[in-house]
């Protein structure tokens, strides 16, 4: 069985990420950046309607217009649209202004429909369907383990909430899109993508093209957060133009177009009851919910996930348990996999009712935790971070903080599977010492490169900046998509493997023992006029999987003004063997800044009147920004015994139902709707409808 | 985008010439660009206006300060006499967007900026003060709409500098045709407090050259609540103004800001604390007056306490600043 190196120069090091330079001076190229030869601009028209039956679209008036080399539609004949946003045609011209007009240049004709957009409406038996030929509402999932009714009887408290979590859009800076070179000798594809081998499949089948006729390059990408993995309806309307204009089409989205249709966290309303005996143990749980992934989770991109459904009761383990989890469809668009799919509203959902247990029992809400969570590996992390963060000091009975700003804390616990493998890499070790890492792996930017540099520096003796990593490429070895937090896991141990390979065959090659480090340059030069090249693969003992994770909120709340101030965040996280200290670290950072978002200012907000996104932009659609940013604390927790972990996903999942159970604890009442805003906060206090007399 | 011609000028009535009657005036281009953008507007000539002279220039003096038009909002920011004399003013300017778009924006633009709605600036949607039929905010989503309004459009005013200079006693500097005229703040946008179409009260062509600011020995305060902490529009805008003596207040004004399309005062409540001395008591008072004739749709109630909140904190700013 392989294992770690016992000492370890560069990997768990702070070391920044290895293409640093190459981003902030803007000499790293993504697939916005690429400018091949003879380039046109790529753009979409999509649909004005929220539903409507498309009887015709003429282009004719489109291809006239100066500039414009190339439409198409995006599917022939007669058709229903089922959101508004959903992709009609495209054109494909020498400028922006060309394509701009080319698009207002399309004539279409269309027969409105009736829609609706609200999950609550929609479940009515006398709303529009979104599908003609199913009902809205899916029938919903059922979980029943043990006696429910029975076991709440038993209670000896019970408590009851409602909570809901907005549809929340991916939004990564870098939009969707493609450059695609539809050439004699094939397809190029330049995918901002978390998967170049699922862009390549996906361009195959949509475009009936063998997938050896397919490159797909992704060097950079500026993330994607679970709603990249396939070519998108946008991919292959770029490589049909490209086809078409015999030119090279760059079409990215633009941020209204990434607003409307490609991907999102599906809503959900939840309606907890949860039962303990008198000393605190969890007895009874029972969920209804509900929640819309748009038209349907999925899509030809959705990268699996995506659906309205979440885990319940979470992290606990109630021996009685009755689930009933349904899907309702909107004319919005599809939901796909994001950043931890489910979790975020799972834990938002519990662990606020976990509060209200713990209030109504007059418990500490760490210690009802520490009784009812079964990983030992949690229950060590909720004491290391109520230490750091003087939980037993700042914890006060419900809203008996001095107003009008009140303080108040909380928790949460997260898990996340992960996991990850069947990546396979090669190395190439030069005459002259330098080498190479070729990985067909992608970097959404949680530094990917410096994690394959870093591990070959140790293992190989070498500096990182002496290690050319080469990713992004579907002629390197295969990897997988980047999701699930499965890449770390996934690619360390392949390229442990190279490296270990590349050295042994080194050694063996040239007679030089021992060639790591002082020796490297001698041995190689031994090598003669041929590079030697070993490919490597995923091995058994250097990763596992499953990770928790552990946040404590602290929030300042205006009780005049309803605004909310997450002061400080806590997280205690476990990821097996950090690889890159910096890079975790930042993922860490990230996940909470993603969590705030999620508790306090992010949601899709549809129009009920044109069933239109009204917050198509990041004016109205709020992003957290470096002002609201946090004091924030954190301990990864190296376990090397475990192996490689990933970690990008669990560190997103509990910020908000801290903050929300921080919220509660400050004001005395409950903000059971995400986001928090002032709006809810101000009604929860009983002062949204003051007037004035 | 439409196709548009672009000119510079180098005078104030060679700006309105250039201008015509279908031009508009760049100058930061911030709000501009977006309405050209959305084909909310399509000018035929875009004039430059940062040549004019004196544009970008702040005159202090013992009783009037001239402000240029062209004078980015970074700079009322910075500016230390401005917060010394004005504080309302620089807080104002403090919470205009981002410091990357206060280095741009200019104090016109920001006065003649367009309604923020999220209607009004939605590409698809052609509401009442487009020239549309339907104020969709009415029976839409309104959470971030007005409490006070004289006609069907609920949009609010954002313009956090036009709060503020109204709580001074500001006035505006306008080239109308050949003339320039000046007018009150309050005059600046009376218009759209009763005309579902209008932004403020400028004609086609109208350019602003200047804001003038008495000097009056007042203390001045700007607090506005927000979803965020920073770069975020407000949810309430306040702004107080006063001269303090002996712990007295004279000359009172109270300004509400995204409640309504026009900055919003009420005259009884500025009243209500002529000779008073700035308490609790007397700030609870005028904010009932503020807020008397508040009417709240279905999801901007919230506004109202908040609003109550910023007006007792910025007359008690004012008394701290005595």
């Amino acid at each position: 069985m392989p294992s770690w190196p016992e000492k370890r120069i560069y990997i768990g090091s702070h070391t920044r990420r290895i293409d640093a330079p190459a981003k902030v001076t803007g000499a790293a190229k993504y697939a916005s950046d690429v400018q091949p030869e003879g380039w046109l601009y790529g753009m979409i028209l999509r649909s004005k309607w929220a539903k409507a039956k498309i009887t015709k679209i003429n282009l004719d008036k489109a291809l006239k217009v100066p500039g414009i080399k190339a439409a198409v539609l995006a599917r022939e004949g007669e058709r229903t649209v089922r959101y508004y946003g959903e992709e009609l045609a495209a054109v494909a011209g020498a400028t922006k202004q060309a394509c701009l007009d080319a698009l207002r240049a399309i004539e279409v004709e269309a027969a409105e429909l009736p829609f609706v957009v609200r999950e609550a409406e929609a479940m009515g038996d006398s709303a529009p369907r979104v599908w003609e030929d199913s009902p809205n509402a899916a029938p919903p999932h059922v979980n029943e383990k043990g006696d429910v009714d029975k076991a709440f009887a038993e209670c000896a408290t019970v408590v009851e909430g409602s909570f809901s979590t907005p549809v929340q859009i991916h939004h990564p800076l870098e939009t969707h899109g493609n450059t695609v070179s539809w050439a004699a000798d094939g397809i190029t594809c330049w995918a901002s993508t978390q998967g170049i081998t699922s862009v390549a499949e996906g361009l195959a089948d949509n475009l009936s093209v063998p997938q050896s006729q397919i490159r797909v390059l992704s060097e950079f990408m500026g993330g994607g957060f679970g709603s990249k993995f396939g070519p998108g309806v946008e991919g292959g309307l770029a490589a049909r133009l490209s086809q078409q204009a015999k030119a090279p089409v760059k079409l990215m989205l633009t941020r209204f177009d990434q607003s409307l249709a490609v991907g999102n966290r599906p809503s959900s309303f939840q309606k907890i009851r949860l039962g303990a005996t008198a000393d605190g143990v969890l007895h009874a749980f029972d969920l209804e919910s509900y929640g819309t992934a748009g038209i349907g989770a999925g899509g030809s991109t959705a990268g699996g996930g995506g659906g309205a459904g979440f885990p319940a009761p979470y992290i606990y383990q109630v021996p009685n348990i009755r689930v009933k989890q349904s899907s309702v469809a909107v004319n919005a668009g599809s939901a796909r996999a994001f950043r931890a799919p489910g979790h975020p509203p799972a834990s938002f959902g519990m662990e606020s009712i976990m509060d209200e247990l713990a209030v109504k029992l007059g418990m500490d809400p760490v210690e009802l935790r520490l009784k009812n969570d079964p990983s030992e590996i949690r229950q060590k992390e909720y004491r290391l971070a109520a230490e750091r963060f003087g939980w037993k000091e700042k914890y006060k009975t419900p809203g008996s903080s001095p107003g009008p700003v009140k303080t108040g804390v909380g928790c949460a616990g997260a898990t996340w599977g992960g996991g990850g493998r069947g990546t396979q890499a090669e190395a190439q070790i030069n005459p002259d010492g330098s080498i190479e890492i070729r990985c067909g792996t992608q970097d959404l930017g949680t530094g990917t490169k410096t994690l394959i540099a870093l591990i070959g520096a140790d293992l190989l003796g070498l500096k990182p900046e002496q290690i050319l990593v080469r990713i992004g490429d579907t002629r390197f070895p295969p990897s997988g998509g980047s999701g699930g937090s499965t890449t770390a896991a996934s690619v360390s141990p392949a390229i442990h493997n190279v490296c270990t390979r590349a050295l042994q065959e080194l050694q063996k090659q040239t007679g030089v023992a021992g060639a790591r480090r002082e020796n490297w340059m001698a041995a190689c030069k031994k090598l003669g006029i041929n590079p030697l090249v070993v490919h490597g693969e995923w091995q058994e003992g250097l990763s596992s999987s499953g990770a928790g994770g552990v946040q404590f909120a602290e929030v300042g709340v205006d009780t005049d003004t309803g605004f909310v101030k997450v002061r400080k965040i806590t997280c205690v996280q476990d990821g097996g063997l950090i690889v890159s200290q910096l890079t975790a670290e930042s993922q860490v950072n990230g996940g909470i800044l993603m969590g705030i978002g999620y508790a306090l200012y992010e949601e899709r907000i549809m129009d009920l009147q044109t069933g239109f996104v009204l917050n198509p932009n990041f004016e109205t659609y709020k992003l957290a920004g470096l002002a609201d940013a946090p004091d924030i604390d954190l301990v990864l927790l190296d376990m090397p015994e475990r192996g490689v972990i990933g970690i990008g996903e669990p560190v997103t999942i509990p910020t908000a139902g801290a903050i929300a159970n921080a919220v509660a604890n400050a004001i005395g009442v409950r903000v059971g709707s995400l986001p928090i805003t002032p709006q809810k906060v101000l009604a929860a206090l009983g002062m949204d409808t003051l007037t004035t007399a | 985008m439409k196709p548009f011609q672009y000119a510079t000028a180098l005078s104030p009535a060679g700006a309105r010439e250039l201008a015509g009657d279908d031009g508009a005036y760049l100058a930061g281009g911030n709000d501009l660009l977006a309405l050209m953008k959305e084909s909310i507007v399509e000018p035929k000539v875009l004039v430059n206006i940062k040549s004019l002279p004196g544009l970008n220039k702040i005159e202090p003096g013992r009783k009037v300060w001239v402000f240029g038009a062209g004078v980015t909002v970074a700079e009322l920011e910075d500016h230390e006499g401005v917060k010394k004399i004005f504080p309302g003013l620089q807080q104002a300017a403090a919470e205009v967007g981002s410091r990357q778009i206060r280095n741009v924006a200019t104090l016109g633009g920001n006065l003649a900026q367009h309604s923020r709605c999220w209607y009004y600036r939605h590409r698809d949607i052609l509401c009442l003060k487009r020239g549309g039929d339907t104020c969709y905010a009415r029976h839409g989503e309104n959470k971030y709409h007005s409490l006070f309004t004289g006609n069907t459009c609920i949009s609010p005013v954002v313009s956090n500098l036009s709060v503020a200079l109204t709580a001074l006693e500001a006035t505006v500097l306008v080239q109308r045709g050949d003339e320039q005229k000046r007018m009150a703040l309050k005059e600046l946008y009376a218009r759209a407090w009763d005309n579902p179409t209008a932004h403020n009260s400028l004609e086609p062509g109208d350019l602003i050259l200047a804001v003038e600011i008495p000097v009056r020995g007042t203390s001045s305060a700007y607090l506005q609540a927000s979803e965020k902490s920073a770069f975020d529009w407000a949810l309430v805008s306040c702004a107080a103004a006063g001269r303090i003596e002996n712990a007295k207040i004279t000359r009172a004004r109270i300004v509400l800001g995204a409640v309504s399309p026009v900055p919003y005062e009420v005259a009884a409540a500025n009243d209500s604390l002529e000779g008073k001395s700035l308490d609790a008591e007397t700030a609870a008072r005028a904010a009932d007056l503020v807020l008397a004739r508040a009417h709240a749709q279905a999801h901007n109630g919230y506004k109202i306490p908040i609003a109550r909140a910023l007006i007792q904190r910025s007359l008690l700013q004012l008394k701290a600043q005595s």
